[in-house]
């Protein structure tokens, strides 16, 4: 018997067998202008050599699965031989699902994971809660921890008291990946170059050269001055996936700050657009989403919780998903928080070594708790109670 | 010599319309549903227009699985083929008490707003009597106008 731990995440999917290592893949298919008939999932982007114009095609809509068609797709392609040739009579599987997650979503993933594929057992569970399983169980003297998860269509903070999720104090900004990626190439479409197309290239750009800054208003002050005075600003050249297959920053000392190059590439030059896009996850209102930050939601939904426990909070603050790998992040936060909160609490923030695939480690270690049988939903259970017996057991 | 400076300020005024709180509102809700969109171009199929009548197409449609034996995948689609907003519908949040996807959003911030030049970015001081948007210098305020300001149609 063998568990397969997936966090199904709506950009990639984390997966791997418990006692394997974790992949990151694409979640969704894609189409390419230079090979327009054909439909890639998944893994196969990498047969596409120019992904100039990429076409996405997701199963998610913010943040929740609807396209099934399309994840179906995806999930053949992985459970199948292609990857993990999955034996579905002797495999259970961890899956995760978004907060709240709507009713007839769960019970379309109750079917298609035990009536098509046929797991032997299945967990259903939130991608943080498997991450507050990994954090208890690495700091096992902590009865608190409140879960950052930032990842590509939100970002959830999330309380959990003695492995219990805290339902009350569960906070959601509608900013996460996409749309920072989406406004960087609104930005730039309009200052400078027409990329609006270009998806791929523009998330390459924003993983490559944005950061949180840690003094906003000085960081404004330093992009507006000229020539070498200027460190903020950057020139990106971008891929032309032939002598250039991936774009990358001009070493500060080839930079020139005429912004012209001899030497013919196409380049970006990147200034307040750097700090200013993942700023957004700061300040949401700045582009007039009216919703609190990050920090600020985080020291709101503490002040929410019982007064005796938000100390514990404010210790275990544990950030996870792609988001929180801008150079910067796990600072500003710290910065922030600490500076909401009374001088007499103390302020811990942990970015864990892999905080995208810190969820999917959690699930490792929970797939391997002696209390594991008694989570899952087997397969026999479902054909005897149905829906009704993963809504007794899953806690989503 | 003051009547005459008057006239002429109205005039100019005049000359650029004044959008109202509720196209504001709409064009910001518009931008907004723009960053959470998928693609910006065409799907590549779409481009081929012989080849996309014959070849199954990505939005399938019941039209050609009558013809293919049903499957549980076709189940599915007729069951689950609905949007985000829909299930949203569905979920009946409004009258479902504890906490929930609706109740779980952030609330708007307590910090003051902050305001940043809609052409360069750099903090703004200044805002666009015609629609609202924020500039920083004549110059950007130049650009505006050439390019969005009044020609963005709602
Ligand atoms: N090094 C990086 N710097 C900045 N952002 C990054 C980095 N690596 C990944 N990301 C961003 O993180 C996002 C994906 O994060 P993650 O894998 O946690 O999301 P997901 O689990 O697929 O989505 P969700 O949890 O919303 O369903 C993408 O938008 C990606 O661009
Ligand atoms: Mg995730
Ligand atoms: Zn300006
Ligand atoms: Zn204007």
């Amino acid at each position: 018997m063998t568990t397969l731990v997936l966090d199904n995440g709506a950009y990639t999917a984390k997966i791997g067998y418990s006692h394997e290592k974790v992949s990151v893949i694409p979640n969704c298919q894609f189409r390419s202008k230079t090979s327009r008939l054909k439909t890639f999932t998944a893994s196969q982007l990498d047969e596409i050599k120019d992904p100039s114009g990429l076409f996405y095609i997701l199963p998610f809509q913010k943040g929740y699965l609807v396209n099934w068609d399309v994840q179906r797709k995806v999930w053949d392609h992985l459970f199948g031989k292609e990857m993990f040739k999955v034996d579905f009579a002797d495999t259970s599987i961890v899956i995760t699902e978004p907060y709240f997650n709507f009713t007839s979503i769960q019970e379309s993933m109750n079917e298609i994971l035990f009536e098509e594929y046929q797991f032997q057992a299945a967990l259903r569970i939130n991608a943080g809660s498997l991450s507050a399983h990994r954090y208890f169980q690495e700091n096992s003297s902590e009865l608190c921890c409140i879960v950052v998860d930032s990842g590509f269509s939100f970002t959830h903070i999330v309380p959990y008291c003695r492995g219990k999720k805290m339902k009350d104090g569960i906070c959601r900004l509608n900013v996460g990946g996409k749309l920072l990626t989406n406004h960087l190439k609104e930005i730039i479409s309009y200052r400078q170059l027409h990329v609006m197309d270009e998806t791929y290239v523009i998330n390459q750009v924003k993983e490559d050269v944005c950061y949180v800054s840690q003094d906003f208003y000085k960081d404004m002050d330093i992009a507006q001055l000229k020539g070498e005075e200027n460190t903020v600003m950057r020139d990106y050249v971008l891929p032309d996936f032939s002598a250039i297959k991936k774009g990358f920053c001009k070493p500060r000392e080839e930079m020139n700050f005429t912004g012209k190059y001899k030497t013919g590439e196409q380049i970006l030059r990147l200034n307040n657009e750097r700090f200013a896009v993942p700023e957004m996850l700061f300040h949401p209102s700045d582009i007039g989403i009216q919703e609190m930050g990050i920090p600020e939601a985080l020291v709101n939904s503490v002040h929410n919780l019982p007064e005796e426990m938000q100390p514990h909070f404010f210790k275990n603050i544990v950030l996870t998903g792609g988001n929180t790998l801008f150079p910067g992040f796990r600072d500003r936060v710290y910065k922030d928080v600490r500076s909401l909160t009374p001088t007499d609490f103390d302020v811990s923030v942990v970015q864990p070594q892999n905080p995208i695939c810190y969820s999917w480690e959690g699930g490792k270690l929970l797939s391997e708790n002696p209390d594991f049988d008694e989570m899952v939903v087997t397969r026999e259970d479902y054909e005897e109670n149905g829906h009704f017996i993963c809504e007794e057991k899953f806690d989503i | 010599m003051v009547e005459k400076k008057i006239a002429v300020r109205s005039q100019e005024a005049n000359q650029r319309r004044v959008l109202d709180r509720a196209t504001r509102q709409r064009r910001l809700t518009r931008q907004l549903e723009a960053l959470e969109k998928d693609n910006f171009q065409d799907d590549p199929h779409a481009s081929l227009p012989q080849l996309a009548k014959r070849l199954p197409q990505f939005d399938e449609s019941n039209e050609s699985s009558k013809k293919r034996k049903k499957t549980r995948g076709d189940h599915f689609k007729q069951r689950f083929r609905k949007n985000f907003q829909a299930l949203l519908e569905e979920e009946n949040l409004s009258v479902s008490e504890g906490p929930n996807y609706l109740s779980a959003c952030a609330e708007p911030s307590k910090l003051p707003q902050r305001h940043f030049c809609a052409v360069c970015g750099f903090p703004s001081n200044y805002t666009c009597v015609s629609c609202g948007a924020r500039y920083c210098c004549v110059r950007c305020l130049g650009t505006h106008h050439e390019t969005r300001c009044l020609k963005w149609t709602v």
